[in-house]
């Protein structure tokens, strides 16, 4: 790859151990510190090309022994910006590996290097070292036009730039934790799941972290980097049909093609209407209770019943296998945390009840205006008792109760009331959450008015009627 | 290229025993030995004199842990990079070669990620080496999970005993189920004695299993196993080392 380095350069030698008898020094590691940092600089702040080593170099240190570590890279050119900077950091691990005999892992702060005896033979200096990487990025990263890299094995200046380095990686943190649907053009789908769900889609977007909780928008990114065949892939967001539910072209197309057909529409930030898939690894999993007109939700941990009378495991078997179910939903528990949390639904308005422990894990999340009216299974361990919580606390579902019963007797007046009341609907045939309407022979449709009845129904049998002739 | 190695069996048989003592012989020999335990009964360290506290199970649960947060702290670190450091940290380096516990089963949720990255480190980590010794149980769960995907040469551990030899046949079935790149199954006999050898050799032939050699039942083994002392300590006349040598001619080193 290139004849002017001493060692060799090449991707095979990513994952490469350097042993401890075949190793020269150690820098920082879990026995010391080591960082490193990418910086976007302006070009003429930088000297391209130009490496600078603070502290010993690799001549003055002593074979066997661990030395702390700072490795900065400052970056200019005209498409350099900072918000690139952790993306270009990410990269160091790769190039610093691609070098013969050098063993890099981790990131940020918990750098840990090793150089060979081998190729610490080769150069008296961390120079040609250094020279190498930036030949990398500047070949691999054609938007970096100029690169100077400071190398220190100093312990005070290492510690110096440690501690200066924190502030830069906690206001990142601050930036990514403030990333949107809207401020990207790309989502990532992830087929991980489709071994045992194959019809699953999952999509992955800023605000929306993957079923299993495991893979963000920001792994997604990565994974699609490294292996854009892999499991993980970019997905182009397309043009917004409707941006409270998450409806995007690019998301609808991918989800017929992952779903071999079987779905065309999905919105990532609904419960009712084309909800997202769910594929069995899900950590919650969402139920629409049909008397209270809220949602529930119940993490895989909690071992009991939930006020449907249902447990997770029953309702997750009933959920999963990467199919669209209206009425249940899963998903990861970052998405309570994310602020377009089932928005096209009434988001945190609509949610009735939560596990105790898990109402308790994510309290933080939870709008301080909702967080008393949402029962826990000590409070409504039953529909009844639910429904008596939540009149009580003047839950926000209950003044769509008044608003139906109001739209029911206006209604009343013209119509004779067929019967009445909230069915308990067994979960396993439950497919939406409002009986659909059938079309009777006469074309002018029929209502049902339950109020205040209890029915207890085997099975219903709901099908067209044949025309006599 | 890296030769793959596995060595399984039925509990008892005294699988880990070869194991370190294939270990023992394979790295006095120049080759950049990587040594497994995947037997969530991890005796192999113990056995190689070794304390080793950490394991892969511990590294994924922590990281299941942290990213599965439900605010993690740093969302844009590579979680790849990081697991890939938990296990470089944790890989013990022993005299001669080095040595990676695979450890605990895994806990409740879903780790099709974690193992999907685990996966690929494992990839990139055993090209590092000349030889892999892998002590696993019967059930080869690490090979169905291909957490490890090639094995050139697995070698299945019994006694004299039908149920060992069952094992065996079992563990033949299983890789035929298990579609895994498993080049080569071969059966070492342990603890052979004068009295049971052509019984040994009568049941190979009729189960149609290649015996690629039978290992003398070794009062010396016996004895440091008792005491708790590695295998290591064993002395280079014993009867089981110079049967070990044999096997791993054998087998081409």
């Amino acid at each position: 790859m290139a004849d002017e380095f001493p060692f060799e350069i090449s991707p095979m030698y990513e994952g490469e151990r350097v042993r401890k008898d075949g190793m020269f020094v150690e820098l920082g590691g879990p026995k010391s510190m080591g960082l490193e940092l990418v910086r976007a600089a302006e070009m003429d702040a930088i000297v391209d090309d130009k490496v600078t080593i603070v502290g010993p170099d690799i001549k003055d240190m002593e074979e066997g022994k661990t030395y702390p570590w700072a490795m900065v890279f400052n970056i200019g050119g005209e498409l350099v910006e900072p918000d690139l900077e952790s993306v270009v950091e990410r990269r160091v691990h790769d190039f610093v590996n691609y070098c013969q005999g050098v063993m890099h892992l981790n990131q940020r702060y918990d750098v840990w290097m090793r150089i060979s005896k081998d190729t610490a033979g080769k150069i008296d200096s961390l120079e040609a070292f250094g020279q190498a990487v930036m030949m990398l990025f500047k070949t691999e990263l054609p938007f970096i036009e100029k690169m100077q890299a400071t190398f220190y094995t100093d312990e005070a200046a290492v510690k110096e730039q440690l501690d200066n380095a924190m502030d830069i990686f906690k206001a990142r943190d601050a930036r990514t934790k403030d990333l949107h649907d809207e401020d990207v053009d790309v989502f990532y789908g992830c087929t991980l799941c489709q071994a045992f769900a194959p019809t699953s889609v999952c999509v992955v977007t800023p605000d929306r972290v993957a079923l299993c909780g495991a893979i963000n928008w920001f792994d997604g990114r990565a994974a699609a980097k490294v292996d854009p065949e892999g499991p993980q892939f970019e997905l182009a967001k397309g043009e917004v049909i409707d941006e409270l539910s998450g409806e995007y072209t690019g998301v609808n197309e991918i989800a017929k093609k992952l779903s071999g057909g079987e779905f065309d529409r999905i919105k990532i930030h609904s419960f009712f209407e084309f909800p997202h898939t769910s594929c069995g690894c899900f950590e919650v999993v969402g139920f629409y209770i049909p008397e209270v007109d809220g949602i529930g939700w119940v993490n895989r941990e909690f071992q009991g019943m939930s006020p449907n009378g249902l447990g997770f495991s029953t309702m997750a078997g009933q959920t999963g296998g990467g199919k669209q179910v209206v009425g249940f939903l899963g998903v990861g528990v970052n998405y309570f945390y994310s602020p377009k949390f089932i928005q096209s639904d009434g988001g945190w308005n609509r949610v009735v009840w939560l596990p105790a422990s898990f109402k308790e894990k994510i309290a933080e999340t939870i709008p301080a205006d909702i967080i008393d009216k949402i029962a826990t299974e000590a409070d409504a361990p039953d529909v009844d008792a639910l429904k008596a919580f939540l009149l009580e606390k003047n839950h926000p579902v209950v003044a769509n109760w008044a608003a139906e019963e109001e739209e029911e007797e206006e209604e009343e007046e013209e119509e004779e009331a067929v019967a009445a009341a909230p069915m308990m609907m067994p979960a396993a045939g439950f497919q939406m959450p409002a009986m659909p309407m059938v079309s009777g022979g006469s074309g002018s449709g029929i209502k049902l008015t339950f109020k205040n009845a209890k029915i207890t129904i085997d099975k219903m049998i709901i099908s067209e009627k044949k025309a006599k002739k | 290229m890296t030769k793959v190695i596995a060595i399984t069996g039925k509990g008892g048989t005294g699988k880990t025993a070869v194991a370190a003592l294939l270990i023992r012989y394979l790295s006095k020999n120049d080759n950049f030995l990587l040594a497994v335990d995947a037997d969530a009964d991890t005796n192999l360290p113990e056995t190689l004199g070794c304390e080793v506290v950490k394991t892969i199970g511990d590294a994924k649960e922590a990281l299941q842990e942290e990213i599965t947060k439900p605010k993690p702290d740093h969302p844009d670190m590579n979680k790849e990079s990081i697991l890939q450091s938990k296990i470089y940290e944790i890989i013990e380096e022993m005299p001669g070669y080095d040595l990676l516990v695979m450890g605990r089963p895994e806990g409740a949720g879903c780790y099709c990620y974690v193992n999907n990255l685990l996966r690929g480190i494992m990839d990139k980590l055993v090209v590092n080496y000349d030889v892999v010794v892998i002590d696993t149980e019967a059930g080869l769960e690490h090979f169905s999970r291909k957490i490890i995907r090639n094995v050139d040469n697995l070698i299945v551990v019994t006694d004299a005993s039908r149920r060992g030899f069952r094992t065996a046949e079992r563990i033949h079935e299983l890789v035929d189920e298990l579609e895994s790149n498993i080049s080569n199954i071969h059966v070492i006999a342990n603890k052979v004695t004068d009295a049971n050898r052509d019984k040994i050799e009568k049941l190979a032939g009729d189960l149609k299993l290649d015996l690629i050699g039978m290992v003398p039942l070794d009062p010396k083994v016996e004895e440091l196993d008792i005491g708790g002392i590695p295998l290591s300590e064993l002395p280079e006349d014993s009867a089981a080392v110079i049967e070990i040598e044999k096997i791993a001619k054998k087998l081409g080193f």
